[in-house]
């Protein structure tokens, strides 16, 4: 193991630890819309540790689940955001 | 020496998961269960099976929040502010008894990349490593063994979905896909 790949790594457990902590918005709240910026957050870390897992692992291919989670962490939060404006309007 | 960022990793997804369970409205519920999907993702991606990790992606972030946004849309929210669901204790000596069960098979597992699991020693696995590409002309020897050689199974697995798929819709009495 490389220092390149132990920073690398270290770099993703900071993320993940970030992420642990932004759950207890996720728990705490108080408004839906934390909740909903929250989730977004972590979202968006897991593109961030995954594309540092990518690099670590030297496996290029594991950048495009990144790419996906990238796509689909917006629609996840545009589907909650409607469905807290208007219940039920989620398609 | 235990490695920290799967320690994490797994603090994250088991804080995510207790969330997922003990939140009384069902929106936050879901909210949290997305983002243990998000966690789950993560884990396959270490463990090196990125297929899984894209079909995580796909399934457990992107359709399952909107089907269960879905459902709960012919829901009422509980009146009551409480951020936490009072727990009821039969049920939750019947959850901790089968995961107690479950845990207790883990020490049967062999390590993860052992090579002396039958997997890898099998001459079946040495066969389709030496043949699948001439005889398919696969690249991937995993996807040549679910599309060739186990042609027939996948379809049949194909069948059952399209049959759940068809059912629900006869259930549900209308077209909820147009």
């Amino acid at each position: 193991m490389t220092l390149l790949t132990d920073a690398l790594l270290a770099a993703a457990g900071a993320f993940i630890i970030l992420s642990v902590v932004i759950v207890y918005r996720i728990v705490r709240g108080p408004t839906m819309q934390d909740r909903v910026i929250a989730v977004n957050v972590v979202g968006t870390n897991t593109v961030v540790i995954i594309a540092l897992f990518a690099a670590a692992l030297d496996s290029p291919g594991v950048l495009d689940i990144a790419l996906v989670y990238a796509l689909l962490n917006f629609l996840m939060s545009i589907a909650i955001s409607k469905f807290t404006v208007e219940r039920g309007g989620v398609m | 020496m235990i490695d920290p960022v799967p320690v994490a990793l797994l603090a994250l997804v088991l804080a995510c998961a207790l969330a997922t369970a003990v939140l009384r409205d069902v929106l936050a519920a879901i909210i949290a269960f997305a983002a243990y999907s998000l966690g789950i993702a993560m884990i396959w991606v270490l463990l090196e099976a990125p297929d899984v990790g894209l079909t995580e992606a796909a399934v457990g972030a992107g359709v399952t929040t909107i089907l269960f946004l879905v459902t709960i849309t012919k829901t009422v929210r509980p009146p009551s502010e409480a951020i936490f669901e009072s727990l009821d204790p039969k049920g939750l000596l019947v959850a901790v008894l089968i995961a107690g069960v479950l845990a207790s098979t883990l020490g049967a597992l062999p390590p993860v990349g052992s090579a002396e699991t039958p997997v890898a020693q099998s001459e079946v696995t040495d066969y389709y490593l030496d043949n699948a590409y001439e005889q398919t002309e696969v690249k991937n020897a995993v996807t040549a063994v679910l599309a060739a050689y186990r042609g027939f199974d996948t379809m049949g697995e194909a069948v059952v979905v399209f049959a759940a798929g068809v059912g629900l819709l006869v259930v549900l009495g209308r077209e909820v896909f147009a």
